[in-house]
C-alpha cells in the first residue's frame, strides 16, 4: 500500500532548486536511504513532509490524502522525526522522556512505554543512572541514543531519521542501522552517508547527486 | 496634608545651573554629546511643562470620559514601544498587545481604586493618571523583555520547537516551555527590585508622598500595595499579550510567520 508520496514536488530557496519536479512514492515497510552531496535537499524532503517547510509546487501524499495545513498534524502523530540537530531540550533525562509521554496525544501509550525503557536503555547501551542526568551533560552520541529511545517509546511504525547515527560509534551505529531497517512493519526514510547495509534486505536509495 | 513647596524661578534656575557639571564633561571629554544631552534636557522640560498644565486642566475637569480616554493615549503609546523595543512586527502586534495592556492595567487600576484606596469615584483622575502610569510603565518594561524574548527563542531555537511538534505536541503544548522561560525574564527584575526595596533606594512613589507631606508609614504601605499591583498587572499583560498574539503569529501547520522578528 501506498504510504507517502511525493507528487512533482518544487523547492527552491532564494532562487536555487532544492528540489526540481520531484516524484517519489514510497509503500508500507520500505526502506529508504536518501544520500548524496550535503545541502539543503535531504533534510528539506523532511521537512516538507513535517510541513515545517511549504512546497513551491506539487503535492505531498499521506494515506492518499494531500497533506496541508491541518492534516500536518495528524501527519506528525504518525511518524516519528529525529532530526540531526541535538538540541533536544533541557534538563533531566528522565523528564524528557516523561515529558514526551504525557503530551496530549501520547497519554494513551503512557503506561506501555514507560514499561519498555529499561529495554530500550539495555539495547541501546545507555546505564539506567543517565536517567537522572541532565540533557546538557551528555555527549553527542548519548545524546542521539537518548533522542532514538525517545522516538520508540511512541510505538510509531514510521521513521524519518536524519543523520541519526553519525556520532555513534562502529559497533553501536551498525547495531542501530540493523534495529530500523530489519523490521518488516517498519517504515522508514533515512538521511545517511554509511555504507554499511545489512544483508539480505531491500534498501531503495534517492540520490541527490543530480540537483 | 501640606504639599512639598512651590521651586521658585530661582530655584529652577540653580537646578539648570546643575547642568553645567555634565556639560562641561562632556565638552572638556569630547564624547560628542553636547549637543544631545542639550537637546534631551530642553525636551524634558518642554514637554514636562506641557504635561504639567494639561494635568492641571485635567484634575480640574476630572471627567470620566477625558480620564480614560487620556489614560488610553498612554496605553497606545506605550504599546507602540513595547513593539518598537522588542523588534517585533507592528502590523500583526498592535492589536493584540493593546488588548492585552488595556484589560490588564485598566483592571488593576481600577481594582486599586475600588478595594485599596477606597475611593468615592474611582475614575479619579489623580489616581488612575497616576498609578496606572505606573502600572503601565512596568507593563511596558516587562513586555519589551518577555514578549521579545518569547518570539526570538522560537526563531533561535526552531528545530527544538519543530522537534516538539514532530513528537506530537499541539501548539499550545509545543510554546509552552518558552511561555514559561519568558515568564521568568519578564518578571525577574521586578522581583528584584521588590527584595532590595526600601535598602537600596527609596522608591519614587515613596519619595513624592513623603515630599507631599504623607508619613512614612502611610507612604510604605501605599509602596506595597502599588508593588503588589505591579506584579500583577505584569503577569497579567505579558500572559495575555502572548496568548493573543501566538493567535496572529503562526500558520495553520503551526510554524511561525515569516515576518514576525526584524
Amino acid at each position: 500500500m501506498c504510504l507517502i508520496e511525493f507528487q512533482h514536488v518544487t523547492k527552491k530557496f532564494s532562487e536555487q532548486f532544492v528540489l526540481n519536479n520531484f516524484s517519489f512514492k514510497i509503500n508500507e515497510g520500505d526502506k529508504v536511504q536518501i544520500s548524496g552531496r550535503s545541502g539543503l535537499g535531504k533534510t528539506t524532503l523532511f521537512r516538507l513532509l513535517l510541513g515545517f517547510e511549504k512546497a513551491d509546487s506539487g503535492n505531498i501524499l499521506f494515506n492518499n490524502n494531500n497533506l496541508e495545513d491541518k492534516s500536518f498534524w495528524e501527519f506528525r502523530k504518525s511518524v516519528v522525526y529525529i532530526s540531526q540537530d541535538l538540541n533536544i531540550g533541557y534538563g533531566k533525562v528522565r523528564n524528557f522522556f516523561t515529558e514526551t509521554l504525557f503530551l496530549k496525544s501520547n497519554l494513551h501509550i503512557k503506561s506501555k512505554a514507560l514499561a519498555m525503557l529499561d529495554n530500550y536503555l539495555d539495547f541501546f547501551e545507555i546505564p539506567v543512572s543517565f536517567l537522572d542526568k541532565n540533557i546538557e551533560e551528555l555527549s553527542g552520541g548519548e545524546k542521539q541514543r537518548i533522542a532514538i529511545i525517545n522516538a520508540l517509546l511512541l510505538e510509531r511504525k514510521i521513521f524519518l531519521l536524519d543523520e541519526i547515527s553519525s556520532s555513534l560509534d562502529n559497533s553501536l551505529k551498525i547495531k542501530t542501522i540493523d534495529f530500523f531497517l530489519t523490521k518488516p512493519d517498519f517504515t522508514v526514510l533515512y538521511i545517511s552517508h554509511d555504507k554499511y547495509l545489512p544483508k539480505g534486505f531491500d534498501i531503495r536509495t534517492i540520490k541527490f547527486d543530480v540537483l | 496634608m501640606n504639599g512639598a513647596p512651590d521651586l521658585t524661578l530661582f530655584s529652577m534656575f540653580m537646578s539648570g545651573l546643575l547642568l553645567l557639571i555634565p556639560l562641561f564633561l562632556v565638552w572638556y571629554f569630547k564624547m560628542g554629546l553636547f549637543n544631545s544631552l542639550l537637546i534631551s534636557t530642553f525636551r524634558m522640560a518642554i514637554q514636562l511643562f506641557m504635561i504639567g498644565f494639561f494635568l492641571e486642566y485635567l484634575f480640574k475637569y476630572n471627567h470620566f470620559i477625558i480620564n480614560v480616554l487620556w489614560f488610553t493615549l498612554m496605553i497606545t503609546v506605550a504599546v507602540f514601544s513595547v513593539i518598537k523595543n522588542s523588534n517585533l512586527n507592528i502590523k500583526h502586534f498592535f492589536l493584540p498587545v493593546f488588548v492585552s495592556f488595556a484589560l490588564a492595567n485598566f483592571f488593576v487600576v481600577l481594582y486599586f481604586n475600588t478595594f485599596i484606596v477606597q475611593l468615592d469615584y474611582i475614575f479619579e483622575a489623580k489616581y488612575i493618571i497616576a498609578i496606572g502610569g505606573m502600572l503601565l510603565g512596568n507593563s511596558l518594561r516587562a513586555n519589551v523583555v518577555g514578549l521579545g524574548d518569547f518570539y526570538k527563542s522560537i526563531h533561535k531555537e526552531e528545530n527544538l520547537y519543530f522537534y516538539k511538534l514532530a513528537l506530537g505536541a499541539n501548539k499550545f503544548e509545543a510554546l509552552l516551555p518558552f511561555a514559561k522561560k519568558s515568564f521568568v525574564a519578564a518578571i525577574n527584575p521586578t522581583l528584584a527590585s521588590m527584595a532590595t526595596m526600601g535598602i537600596v533606594s527609596l522608591p519614587g512613589m515613596m519619595t513624592g508622598q513623603i515630599l507631599g507631606g504623607s508619613v512614612p508609614l502611610v507612604a510604605i504601605k501605599y509602596q506595597i500595595a502599588i508593588m503588589i499591583a505591579i506584579l500583577a498587572s505584569t503577569v497579567l499583560s505579558i500572559g495575555i499579550s502572548i496568548v493573543l498574539t501566538v493567535k496572529y503569529s503562526f500558520e495553520k501547520s503551526g510554524v511561525m510567520k515569516k515576518n514576525i522578528v526584524k
